[in-house]
């Protein structure tokens, strides 16, 4: 009877999409990171190039266009570090740090073919490993400084090692304190040795069976000569290196040969490829006034005209080769560019782009989804009925004004043919309010303008001094007549002191004059509820004096009623602040401190606070026996994961629910011997985290719900006051067994939160997974409950609620979610190595109709019965009139 | 009464007629008979008769309504408490019908005049109030009176804000 109830639950709950709905409403981005060693696959007939990636990817992507053609992801952390990257007739990679490396090896075609295993001995100086492929031998090369080198060959088919490491003398070989000193030209080590002014440039060929030392005086090739090498990037043909990134030197013929070609820029990224006329220098940099520069000399340092690029304005931050492919037999090359802002371009000589790629959306930091403005004939109307002044007669000849201007804009738009589309084109707000600018930060100080219903980029902006913005605020929406605005809050790299940019986040242009640069580093930040006249949300600043700054500073006055609190993670103390405006200044007073792991250690895993966008509707829920149990929906609630050792049971993670302005403890819970995942969500009165339980080996998920009972406590209307408040809730607490790995976790918010809430699990396996409240919520089991399901332990993932259906999306950070305009929805942007959107329904799209609903039938059957009203009306009364002739 | 009046005049119109007159003088009545007194107290009699014949009636008519009562209880606990549409309907009926009663009252008791009336009236009344408790009271096991705080819960108002917070791990 139990299965039944249940298994009929889940047919009401399933939301699964039809084959035909793929890609209807969502849509994935692939992404593989900032690229660390590329190669153009020249071998294989599908032109490719191989690319491995600082976050641990191997990809092949498509010459033509850009898109990832096979991808592999490694393990995430140092496990899947990749070291080299070979493309030959297969490709070669060394992966993972000491003691276990793994050299996979796979065909062109991205399928593994083998993978061995090498330990290494010395596991202390690992970090200084150099890899590299000669010959069909895998080269592993351990510098000992000062001493000798440890060169073990191995066969990159079999693994076999060739006999004993061979140990090199050379005592030239050191660690460099300041500048890079030793640069590894494959086959060629090269070192800067001896004291400063005396410096001799030594070099030594490791896989040679006789030692062949090059050494020459580094005054010969530059007087007064530091001595920081830097090796040739992008592939060189001819190892080589720059000195002072002044000299570009090459190691030809066992000998030191300095190229007569002038190192451009201190920045300047050069290489050697093979072209039409032999070897060529290509080198390329950024210059402020003229952008993306490309010159090209050949050995003899004689420049090669054909190959450069125009004054084109082309923006690449810090441009650095990654490989260089040249045609044989005419002057054209191809060159595969990494900048500063994680950006992959692949440019022709000419100045043209091909093709370019945002790896920074790999790591994206924080997302917020801006509504559009109003288009033009709708902010017509609304102002329209904005002005309240004005006899019967002037709003009836507003009235018409606002119908003429529509009827010349409908007209305007079936002249120019346009049809009618909610696209990206028009970036106005749609009915539903479905259509959204995302503004997405990335760890690499890029910001971009994403269109959610297309995914494609509408602005993008680079702030290479933005560095760990953690924070981004939604200061104004799109209301008319003002634009909308989005502040992000983040350091400065240079000093680490606070940063504030704020933007238009629909066309991605910075507003100066709230841009500001602190002097002292922010503590914590957030938005007055309270607008001023020009609708603007004053932003305020808690810095690390403890003192507030209020932006803009007019608004101090508008602070009243307002509390902050910071957490610091690692020792789990919370402190709460009040805001106060004392007449002249805002000023911050410390209400409240608390140490949530007790008197030990302690670390805050996660937290959660309520949702900006949460509008609580309902107070209370209906029991069976058609009471209500009421919500203790305080909006000032915080949820702590907090995980802390303990003597007897490893590790306890305790969960506590923290008033944030009275810094009462409002409820907790605690798991023994468990380890807590940095997942938290919180929603209304309901709480839920995740925890590994090490005693039975599992994840679990625990929620909690809080009540005030059978009455109210406040009466109806009166707004919530947590210093008021002295009675504790109920709170119901239920944990459940959840067969997977979540890494990311949201609830769905909707505009009023009428609609079913579900809680959103990205987990490790690549699926997003939306799991109704009502199967995990706290009351479940309750005695004598009709409307909460009978309690299982196991949650049951089922795959018709997998929301990115067969999709893998690979390393999944994180959901964000925001309501739309419908009541029924709610959008979801899920991020990691892969960007998936989609729409959420929780209850099904009950105010909408389906999207396979058949309008032409219904006009045709709404014609047709008009149709047959008016004929079988003729036909009866031609037959009453035989009938009155008989 | 207007009728029986004009009855009574057109008995003294006949007195008139002389010839009559002597004729049924001259006839003796029968031992017993006094004419005088027997129209009199016939046609008091045949007033008093039809009166209470009405008076019965309508009494009829003014406990209708308690006499369905326990045809009411029966059906009402043959229907059942689950809402379906045929308990629905029942329900629907039992109400409807002594409001309806309730609303011709005035029709119903149109000829009625005399002491008892008003009585009638009343326990007629109180007869279609006790069936619409007898509704109500079905609706209420039914579950389909909003008497419980459920079922006033949308149109409570949402918790406001005093206070506004703000925060999160620290920055530094």
């Amino acid at each position: 009877m139990k299965w039944f109830i249940i298994f009929f639950s889940l047919i009401n709950l399933s939301v699964c999409i039809y084959e035909d709905q793929i890609g209807k409403f969502d849509w994935r981005q692939t992404y593989v990171g900032r690229i660390k060693f590329a190669q153009f696959d020249t071998v294989s007939t599908a032109k490719k190039i191989i690319v491995a990636t600082e976050e641990n990817v191997l990809a092949a992507l498509h010459l033509k266009t850009g898109e990832v053609v096979w991808r592999h992801v490694f393990e995430n952390a140092s496990p899947g570090n990749i070291h080299l990257l070979h493309v030959g007739e297969k490709i070669t990679t060394v992966t993972g740090d000491n003691p276990m490396n793994q050299s996979p090896t796979l065909s062109a075609t991205g399928v593994l073919m083998w993978e061995w295993t090498l330990m290494l001995q010395d596991d202390s100086r690992a970090d200084f490993s150099e890899w590299w492929v000669q010959n069909g031998m895998l080269v592993h090369m351990l510098p000992v400084f000062n001493s000798h080198l440890e060169v073990t060959m191995y066969n990159v088919m079999s693994g076999s090692n060739r006999g004993a490491t061979s140990k090199l003398p050379a005592i030239w070989n050191n660690e460099g304190q300041v500048i890079c000193i030793c640069v590894l030209t494959a086959p060629y080590y090269t070192c800067v040795s001896g004291e400063f002014g005396s410096q001799i440039l030594v070099s030594m060929d490791v896989t040679a069976n006789a030692i062949q030392m090059i050494s020459k005086p580094l005054s010969n090739i530059i007087e007064g000569a530091v001595g920081n090498l830097r090796a040739l990037d992008g592939n060189s043909v001819i190892p080589g290196f720059i000195v002072d990134d002044k000299k570009i030197v090459l190691i030809k013929e066992n000998d030191f040969n300095v190229l007569n070609v002038k190192v451009e820029d201190t920045l300047a990224s050069a290489s050697i490829a093979d072209g039409a006329r032999g070897p060529l220098v290509l080198q390329i940099w950024t210059n402020y006034a003229k952008g993306y520069q490309l010159i090209a000399h050949t050995l003899s340092g004689q420049l090669i005209p054909e190959i450069h690029s125009p004054d084109s304005f082309l923006d690449i931050p810090e441009p650095e080769l990654l490989a260089v492919t040249c045609a044989r037999d005419q002057l054209a090359c191809r060159l595969l560019i990494n900048a500063a802002d994680d950006a992959v371009h692949l440019v022709q000589q000419g100045g043209v782009t091909l093709w370019s790629r945002e790896e920074s959306l790999a790591n994206i930091k924080s997302v917020e989804f801006v509504d559009l403005p109003v288009s033009d004939a709708d902010a017509a109307l609304e102002s329209e009925f904005d002005q309240k002044e004005g006899s019967v007669w002037w709003s009836f000849v507003r009235r018409l004004q606002s119908q003429y201007q529509q009827l010349s804009a409908a007209v305007e738009r079936l002249r120019s043919g346009e049809v009618l589309d909610r696209g990206s084109a028009s970036l106005h707000r749609d009915y539903f309010n479905l259509h959204r600018i995302m503004v997405l930060v990335t760890e690499a100080g890029k910001i971009f303008g994403m269109d959610n219903l297309s995914g494609s980029l509408v602005w993008r902006l680079y702030l290479p001094t933005l560095s760990g913005a953690r924070t981004i605020l939604l200061r104004r929406a799109a209301r008319h007549p003002h634009t909308a605005m989005i502040t992000i809050v983040g350091t400065h790299t240079d000093t680490g002191n606070g940063y504030i940019v704020t933007l238009d986040p629909i066309t991605g242009r910075m507003v100066p004059e709230h841009t500001v640069t602190l002097d002292v580093g922010i503590m914590q930040c957030m938005t007055l509820q309270e607008t001023g006249d020009d609708q603007l949300r004053a932003l305020i600043v808690l810095d690390e004096d403890e003192a507030v700054q209020v932006y803009p500073p007019s608004a101090a006055s508008l602070v009243h009623n307002v509390h902050m609190y910071v957490a610091d993670q690692d020792t789990g103390r919370v402190r709460g602040y009040a805001i106060r405006y004392n007449g002249r200044e805002a000023v911050a007073e410390r209400t409240w401190s608390m140490s949530l792991g007790g008197s030990g250690p302690a670390r805050i895993v996660a937290m959660s606070s309520r949702s900006r966008l949460e509008r609580v509707r309902s107070p209370g829920r209906a029991l069976a026996d058609r009471s209500v149990l009421y919500k203790y929906s305080n909006p000032n609630m915080l949820l702590f994961v907090v995980e802390k050792p303990d003597p007897t049971h490893k590790e306890v993670v305790t969960a506590v629910v923290v008033d944030a302005v009275s810094g009462a403890v409002v409820g907790a819970s605690s798991h023994r011997r468990a380890r807590a995942l940095p997942l938290a969500v919180h929603a209304d009165n309901c709480f839920a985290y995740l925890y590994r339980s090490d005693k039975h080996r599992r994840v679990e998920i625990a929620t909690m719900e809080l009540y005030e009972g059978k009455d109210r406590w406040s009466p109806a209307g009166e707004p919530f006051s947590s210093s008021a408040s002295w009675r504790t809730p109920v709170v119901e607490r239920q944990a459940y067994i959840l067969p997977a790995l979540p890494s990311a976790a949201a609830f769905t918010i909707t505009e009023r939160s009428l609609t079913d809430r579900h809680v959103l699990l990205g987990l490790s396996s690549g699926g997003v997974v939306e799991v109704p409240w009502s199967l995990v919520e706290a009351r479940r089991g309750a005695a004598g409950e009709e409307s909460v399901l009978p309690y299982l332990p196991e949650l049951p993932l089922t795959a018709d609620r997998v929301l990115s259906y067969n999709l893998t999306l690979h390393r999944l950070a994180a959901l964000h979610t925001a309501p739309a305009g419908l009541e029924s929805t709610s959008l979801m942007l899920a991020t990691g190595l892969d960007l998936f959107y989609t729409r959420v329904a929780p209850s099904r799209t009950f105010d909408l109709l389906k999207d396979d609903f058949d309008y032409y039938l219904i006009t045709i059957v709404l014609a047709a019965l008009v149709l047959a009203t008016y004929g079988t009306k003729y036909l009866a009364s031609r037959k009453t009139l035989k009938m009155a002739w008989k | 009464m207007s009728q029986v009046k004009s009855n009574k005049k057109f008995k003294w119109a006949l007195d008139f007629n002389p010839k009559n007159k002597s004729q049924t003088s001259e006839i003796l009545s029968p031992p017993g008979y006094s004419q005088s007194t027997s129209v009199s107290n016939a046609e008091s009699s045949k007033d008093t008769d039809s009166n209470l014949l009405l008076i019965k009636k309508l009494w009829d008519v003014a406990l209708g309504p308690l006499k369905q009562v326990p045809m009411n209880l029966f059906i009402m606990y043959m229907a059942g408490n689950s809402i379906s549409i045929f308990p629905i309907m029942m329900v629907g009926m039992l109400i409807v019908r002594p409001v309806k009663a309730l609303f011709s009252t005035q029709g119903t008791f149109k000829m009625v005049e005399g002491t008892q009336a008003a009585g009638q009236k009343f326990v007629y009344i109180i007869g279609n109030i006790v069936n619409i408790l007898l509704a109500l009271y079905k609706c209420q096991s039914m579950g389909l009176l909003p008497t419980h705080s459920s079922d006033w819960l949308a149109f409570e108002e949402p918790i406001l804000k005093a206070e506004h917070i703000g925060g999160g791990f620290s920055m530094l």
